[in-house]
């Protein structure tokens, strides 16, 4: 591990927060501060939130990403907008992982996605220099770094190939399907081996992995206009063209819910305020957050968030 | 049993899998992209030595191993084993060869070693990670040997361990060994 001089680091940081502040101050993209415990929760079937108590009684949740509540804002007519923001997510303590850390995140009105990928790695840039870029599909990335083309296989030959190249797995995968298999090939084959010398933008995901993305037809595969983006095996972030159809909003949490009791969880309650939002009108934009600590340890070549960060969570 | 969720478990840990006792060495939370969370962990096998990767959705609970150490010192060694006695109860216990395994060769009387015990039942042997002992046998270090480029010979120790100690290194001198590796680390004055 090198040793790291952590009030130097944390200078460095202050310096990182402004840059970043002036990164969108030029591009006229306005600073937001959007509530962090909120009502409603965001709800993944892969992401668990912390709650609080409110006068011990009123449970309301610590919000995993501004996302909700900014694009309520831009229902209403704010226009282009950033925030950076303590986000929380139950049990996701690594090297790698925090349960509180800083997110960078913000919206485009009416950009492509492509248009808000060269945004972003310039935003990466900014931290890490200009180190060059390379994009492939989902698809594309499987194929070369793992020998598959997943649109040809089904839970049977992906377990086989799972079981054939000797990775580790958890006994109930097989039953929890085809994404959960294509999730552990991502996180054990794929992801290791992304940008090492380079930001690898990995885009298109199978559209049963959308989240909050539009979805669209694209060489014969339905994909989801996502794109998360990689430097030295490391997830730097995550962005959507988003989805603007309250309905189909709607569709999927309820199926995020579905997902989350057959794993186990609770179900959690939907944000009505942003689904509102949606019906009024979320104007076509593209969104992105990446993650603040992350880009803080790759630029001060740390092994662990914990040494860029004031205290992590074991500390705090 | 006790056990312990994914999320607490440590390097240095003791857990059971499939009835065999592992000590944690790395536990790994990966989570890709909006996925599932797993935990990739890393164990050795607290006899064999033998490392396991194992894939754990995270939050599942694994076993914890009911696994206890505790220092004793070796009074003597007998046919069957070693007879090792608690220095504070003064009790004494055998412990069989095969439990000693390899640890065997840096048994010496009248030194501290780590037991460990599992269900109750001692199963290993742990030596101290550095040992000073006597070379019981060398042969003597010809001086233009190092010119030739060897600088290393063989040596066995009083203990019964053979390493390799500098060819300056005489018989009936005493060296610092480290006993996880076998490599000789100084001489003893």
């Amino acid at each position: 591990m090198t040793h790291l001089d952590k009030l130097q680091c944390l200078k460095d940081r202050a310096h990182m927060l402004k840059q970043a502040r002036s990164f969108f101050d030029s591009l006229q993209v306005l600073e937001v501060d959007c509530p962090i415990i909120t009502i409603g929760a965001p709800v993944d079937a892969h992401i668990d939130l912390i709650s609080v108590n409110y006068q011990n009684h009123e449970k309301r949740y610590m919000h995993s990403s501004p996302e909700y509540g900014m694009k309520r804002l831009i229902a209403e007519g704010m226009g282009d907008i950033y925030q950076l923001s303590h986000v929380f997510r139950d049990g996701e303590y690594g090297t790698k992982h925090n349960p509180e850390f800083t997110m960078a995140e913000w919206y485009r009105l009416g950009f492509t996605l492509q248009q808000l990928i060269q945004e972003t790695v310039e935003f990466i840039q900014l931290f890490l220099g200009q180190i060059p870029s390379r994009l492939l599909s989902y698809r594309q990335a499987l194929m070369h770094y793992a020998g598959i083309d997943y649109t040809q296989m089904d839970v049977d030959g992906l377990f086989y190939y799972i079981q054939t190249h000797s990775i580790p797995f958890y006994p109930s995968i097989k039953e929890e399907g085809k994404d959960a298999l294509l999730n552990l090939i991502l996180g054990t084959v794929v992801e290791p081996q992304l940008g090492q010398d380079e930001l690898f933008i990995l885009a298109y995901y199978p559209a049963s992995q959308a989240a909050l993305a539009k979805k669209r037809w694209h060489d014969n595969e339905e994909v989801a206009e996502r794109f998360e983006i990689y430097y030295q095996g490391i997830e730097l972030a995550n962005g959507y063209h988003e989805l603007t159809n309250s309905q189909e909003q709607r569709q999927r949490f309820l199926e995020a819910n579905v997902l989350r009791q057959a794993l186990g969880k609770h179900s959690l309650p939907l944000d009505e305020f942003f689904l509102n939002a949606l019906q009024k009108g979320l104007p076509d934009c593209c969104g992105v957050a990446v993650g603040f600590d992350r880009l803080m340890m790759l630029r001060h070549q740390a092994t662990s968030l914990a040494q860029v960060i004031a205290w992590d969570w074991s500390q705090a | 049993m006790a056990q312990a969720s994914t999320n607490e478990i440590k390097p240095g840990m003791k857990v059971e899998i499939e009835g065999s006792p592992y000590t944690i060495i790395i536990n790994e939370f990966v989570k890709p992209g909006k996925g599932q969370a797993i935990n990739r962990i890393k164990m050795k096998h607290l006899l064999s030595g033998r490392v396991l990767e194992r894939t754990y959705k995270s939050g599942d609970k694994i076993d914890l191993a009911d696994v206890s150490e505790s220092q004793m010192r070796l009074l003597y060694k007998e046919s069957e084993g070693y007879v090792f006695m608690d220095e504070k109860t003064f009790e004494q216990l055998v412990i069989s060869n095969e439990s000693v395994g390899e640890t065997g060769q840096w048994m010496l009387d009248d030194h501290l070693y780590e037991i460990i015990f599992y269900n109750g039942e001692p199963v290993n042997v742990e030596a101290p990670t550095f040992m000073e002992m006597k070379i019981i046998e060398t042969s003597p270090g010809a001086r233009g040997d190092t010119a030739s480029g060897r600088v290393m010979k063989p040596a066995v120790l009083e203990s019964g361990a053979k390493i390799q100690v500098p060819i300056f290194i005489e018989q009936d001198e005493k060296i610092k060994v480290d006993t996880r590796t076998g490599e000789y680390v100084s001489r003893v004055n």
